[in-house]
């Protein structure tokens, strides 16, 4: 798959956790010898919000302050000019080729094509250590044909899980990535897939036959049939990024909550 | 004609059976030899090592009577010239006296977790100090294994998990209760870059601002009266969230200590059993252990703030530098250590310097600040020394900077406080460490030179109070049969501890003799054991240089011969211009008012004789003799006294009966530098009465010695350097037979002269007569009797009184 990958778009905001896009942005660009283009998106919902007349919003360190457009657009700019910073000096660091814009529009400005892989933070800022708004991109990542990256923290230890649902070319660009990745950052590689799956006649020489090549530590795994069942196989492997082939990912809705449940980074090879 | 006083001229009472004053002098009684045949031994291997310092019984009760006396102020001062074993005596006897004692604790600064600038002193017993400090490395590196286990099992993130889930709650409830009923009244809670707000929404999507105008006024007042509530709400949310950020942590941080607490206590635990008996050690470790509970995340991994790809090369410091400095704070700083020592400690500081006293505080350079703590504590002397005894020399110590203030300081408050010497000053405005005070008991022996000892004593009343005890060294001993053989044994023992070939019996004769010539006392030995010394060493050096397995006299006598070349240039500079005539010395004939007397001159270690012609001019006057060298400004003040007994001398012999109606003056001719000591009055006066008497004296004779109001003549220092300074110049111009040297009776014992000299009074060409007064002298000098020679001089006075009479009766009558 990497040979395919023509850039690496990396999508920022003021509320996203955006460094952690940036860092696993720019590792992935090292990795694939590929550029990296930062998208930077001013939210269109937060200047609507500003226009109304009664717009405020509310902050820990000052409480109820009015929000109008000329400082809304000043934090936003402020905030881009950060993501910018962030990105060259990480960008310069790995010796990698970058660019940079600033967008209004999501759809128009982050739309990834074919060949392009898309990054972006996993939800936004904790207001509190805690409470995070949900993923902010799903508007860009359904819709585009191309494979994805929700970073919460860009580096990868521990465990890498491959999930997987059937042999198949879905399967084999992810367990291509997987591997990849998981050599890189010496991890862990397991692999998990329905019970019938695993158990099919030459599955094993199928899996050694695609990650023939790289040194990795690969365990199979059958997955349980339930989300729930899933979300916590994930936690017990100590999965520090969930990798799910095109075929055997679920559909929007529940991918979307399986996100938002679990508390690695995740990955869709598409 | 008034009777003259004179004394008679006989034997001198001292040495009476050996010599007769006014007759030269037995070659026998110029050089005191030590027999080689009666020193019972052929080589000096043969001898044991002497038992201890020569002569110096008094100076050693003193300092073991203080080392027995524990009250305060009982230092000592060992005073005496350099050279004679102070410093090797005093060592001595306090290492064996500190090998009975008991080896005083280990010393060591420790963190004091709740003020760190103030560190905290623990003393254990000897030699536990490493221990502790191995112990506590041992204790951190474990911890840091073991911590981050237990903070990585899952029974901690277990129990964190069920911490954060409930905080977690607090927000979920709080800001997603909130937009679950934002969402139901159509209005959406959105993150803003710098917090949260509310807006109304339309497909999913923030209502446009027309779009908001064109709704009836009914519905927007319901959205925004929604919208407030809403918003109060969220202001409640948003208060209430500093207060579950902070119990959120205290309940973090109680889990971490209680899981912190029980991995530390296992290992913490062995260590309170290894130190029970020590309470300040405990309770150093209930510190320890609390601290690690309070900090606990500096065992745990930090999470990387940047990738090594994002941060510049070496802006941040390794990770080996951050947990040094992280876990300095745990360790033990041994600043002494008496783990392998047996008994008290004896410690000789040779630089005295405030610094080196009381210890210092370093200060290590990171990221161009200077930093310190306590492991940057460094002993000084006195910390080592404690429980026992130091070593000082006192000139050092009072030129070494502010040594002797720190010293007094130290000894006077009975701790050693360690600052900085702008601290001491208070001149430092800078925060630095201020370590806890550790109390001192220490006995100080200083040693030094009699005469800072005196000014000490009556300039520094500090000094009087602390150092008690003066332990004073002879510089010289009796020169008995005992104390010959037992200097024989001090050589033997120089020559075994400096690892130096065997000396015959002949070398250490001769040898001994040299200790008589150093100390210029035939009946003395000097103590002065530097000399001798050198003395051995340079031996030894000829001896190898030609092959020889054992030093002989030869050897001994070539040593003193070089030692004596290479400083004797300027002397022999002198010599050769009185050789030349430059200087004007007569060795033959006869002159009235003019003798030869003899100064010493010294040249670093060497001193040599020096002839110089005196001469004398009288004439009519009002009874004073002038000074010349006083009146240049030459003279000292001993030399001055001299001529002023010269005049108490003529006024008690001649002026009974008739007023001194002369003037007369004198002077060292060609003597261009200072003049002081009364050694040549003797020699003044003989010049004086042959000018006033005009009876010629004898060039062939120089004279010293000093004389009293009486006649009497006295004894003077360096006669041997007088002689052979006389000598030289009397075999440069020729020895006679008729040459000698008149000295002092009382200097007969004091003579320890060349062999050259020696054997030239041996075969008659040279002299060395004693006189005991001016008279017996004057008859020598002149070869004419005394009472003609007082006759002489009474009628030249009484002419002088007569002529000075009549001129008084022109001058009163008013004739020309």
């Amino acid at each position: 798959m990497s040979g395919t990958i023509s850039r690496i778009v990396v999508a920022l905001d003021a509320v996203s956790e955006n460094r952690a896009a940036i860092v696993a942005a720019v590792r992935l660009a090292a990795q694939w010898n590929a550029p990296v283009h930062g998208v930077f998106v001013e939210d269109d919902d937060l200047l609507r919000l500003a226009v109304l007349p009664f717009a405020r919003q509310v902050t820990l360190g000052f409480g109820v302050e009015a929000l109008d457009v000329t400082q809304a657009e000043r934090q936003l700019r402020a905030y881009a000019e950060r993501a910018r910073r962030d990105l060259a000096e990480a960008a310069r660091a790995s010796g990698i080729e970058w660019s940079f814009e600033i967008v209004r529009d999501t759809t128009v400005g982050v739309a990834a094509a074919a060949t392009d892989f898309l990054v972006a933070g996993i939800s936004t800022r904790p207001i509190d250590g805690h409470f995070r708004m949900q993923c902010r991109w799903w508007s860009v990542i359904e819709p585009s044909p191309a494979s994805f990256l929700l970073a919460r923290e860009g580096r990868l230890r521990g465990t890498i899980v491959g999930l997987l649902q059937r042999r198949g070319p879905d399967a084999e660009r992810l367990l291509a990535v997987a591997a990849q990745l998981a050599e890189t950052a010496e991890a862990r590689l397991t692999v998990i897939g329905p019970p019938e799956l695993a158990g099919e006649e030459g599955f094993a020489a199928w899996l050694s036959q695609i990650l023939a090549g790289h040194r990795v530590q690969v365990e199979i795994s059958p997955t349980l049939s339930t989300p729930e069942a899933l979300i916590r196989q994930i936690g017990e492997l100590d999965c520090r990024l969930l990798a799910i082939a095109a075929d055997a990912a679920p559909p929007p809705e529940q991918l979307r909550d399986l996100v938002a449940r679990i508390s690695c980074d995740v990955l869709v090879v598409r | 004609m008034p009777p003259v006083q004179t004394r008679p001229v006989g034997v001198v009472a001292d040495k009476a059976a050996e010599f007769a004053s006014g007759s030269p002098l037995p070659a026998a009684l110029l050089n005191r030899r030590c027999r080689p045949e009666e020193l019972p031994f052929a080589l000096s291997s043969e001898l044991a090592d002497a038992p201890a310092q020569i002569g110096q019984e008094r100076a050693a009760d003193a300092v073991e009577f203080a080392l027995r006396m524990r009250q305060k102020g009982y230092n000592v001062y060992a005073l005496g010239p350099a050279g004679t074993g102070r410093h090797r005596l005093v060592d001595g006897l306090l290492k064996q006296r500190a090998a009975t004692e008991a080896t005083p604790p280990d010393l060591c600064y420790v963190n004091n977790f709740a003020d760190p600038q103030k560190p905290h002193r623990l003393e254990l017993p000897a030699g536990q100090g490493a221990g502790l400090a191995a112990a506590m490395k041992k204790l951190v590196d474990e911890l840091r294994i073991a911590l981050p286990a237990a903070f990585e099992r899952d029974e901690y993130r277990a129990r964190r998990e069920v911490v954060d889930q409930h905080f977690k709650s607090h927000s979920e409830e709080g800001f997603g209760g909130l937009q679950q009923r934002a969402e139901a009244k159509g209005i959406t809670l959105i993150r803003t870059p710098m917090g949260l707000a509310l807006a109304p929404k339309r497909d999913g999507k923030v209502m446009q601002s027309e779009d908001f105008e064109a709704l009836p006024e009914e519905e927007r007042k319901r959205i925004q009266a929604d919208l407030e509530a809403a918003q109060t709400e969220l202001e409640a949310i948003m208060r209430q969230v500093p207060q579950w950020e902070r119990e959120h942590r205290e309940a973090l941080r109680a889990l971490n200590r209680d899981t912190t607490g029980f991995a530390v206590a296992n290992l913490i635990g062995g260590m309170r059993a290894d130190y029970g008996d020590l309470p300040d050690v405990i309770e150093y470790l209930d510190a320890v252990e609390r601290d690690i509970k309070e900090n606990v995340d500096d065992f745990l991994p930090q999470p990387q703030q940047m990738t090594p790809a994002e941060g510049p090369p070496g802006a941040m410091a390794s990770e080996a530098t951050v947990a040094d400095m992280k876990f300095r704070r745990y360790q033990v700083n041994v600043i002494v250590d008496n783990g392998g020592r047996q008994g008290a400690p004896v410690i000789y500081e040779d630089n005295p310097t405030h610094q080196m006293l009381v210890g210092r505080v370093e200060h290590l350079a990171r990221f161009g600040a200077l930093i310190t703590d306590f492991n940057l504590i460094v002993a000084g002397a006195l910390h080592r020394a404690n429980g026992g005894y130091l070593i000082l020399d006192a000139e050092r110590l009072i030129v070494g900077a502010y040594g002797w203030q720190s010293l007094k300081r130290a000894l006077q408050s009975g701790e050693i406080r360690i600052e900085s010497l702008e601290q001491a000053l208070s001149m430092a405005s800078t925060v630095t460490l201020q370590p806890e005070p550790i109390p001192i008991d220490v006995k100080v022996v200083l040693v030094g030179s009699p005469l800072l000892y005196y000014l000490l004593s009556a300039h520094d009343e500090d000094f009087v109070s602390l150092f008690k005890i003066a332990a004073d060294f002879e510089d010289r001993v009796e020169r008995s049969d005992a104390a010959t053989l037992l200097y024989a044994r001090v050589v033997a023992t120089i020559v075994r501890r400096e690892h130096l070939r065997a000396f015959d019996r002949d070398a250490v004769a001769r040898v001994i003799e040299q200790a008589a010539r150093l100390i210029g006392d035939s009946e003395r030995l000097s103590t002065s054991l530097r000399a001798t010394v050198e003395l051995l060493q340079e031996a030894d050096q000829l001896a190898a240089d030609v092959g020889k397995e054992v030093v002989g006299a030869a050897e001994v006598q070539a040593a003193i011969d070089a030692h004596t070349r290479r400083g004797d240039r300027i002397y022999r500079r002198m010599q050769e211009e009185i050789g030349r005539k430059t200087i004007r010395i007569e060795t033959d004939g006869e002159q009235v008012g003019q003798i030869n007397g003899l100064s010493v001159i010294s040249f670093g270690a060497l001193a040599f004789g020096n002839p110089t012609r005196i001469t004398a001019q009288v004439r009519m006057g009002r009874g004073e003799v002038v000074d010349i060298e006083r009146e240049g400004q030459l003279g000292g003040p001993l030399h001055s006294k001299g001529v002023l007994i010269l005049n108490g001398f003529l006024g008690g012999r001649f002026g009974q009966t008739r007023p001194l109606s002369l003037h007369a003056s004198l002077v060292f001719e060609q003597s261009y530098g200072g003049v002081d000591g009364d050694s040549a009055s003797a020699a003044e006066l003989f010049a004086l009465l042959s000018a006033l008497s005009e009876v010629p004296i004898r060039q062939s004779f120089a004279v010293t010695g000093s004389v009293d109001q009486h006649g009497i003549i006295q004894a003077i220092g360096g006669v041997n350097e007088k002689i052979e300074g006389f000598f030289d110049v009397c075999r440069t111009a020729g020895l006679t037979g008729r040459q000698g040297v008149v000295i002092p009776a009382s200097n007969v014992k004091h003579l320890m002269l060349r062999a050259d000299v020696v054997a030239a009074a041996e075969a008659g060409q040279f002299r060395v007569i004693p006189m005991a007064t001016i008279d017996q002298g004057l008859e020598l000098l002149t070869g004419v009797p005394i009472d003609t020679i007082n006759r002489k001089i009474a009628a030249r006075l009484d002419d002088f009184a007569a002529k000075a009479a009549a001129l008084a009766r022109n001058v009163a009558g008013g004739l020309p």
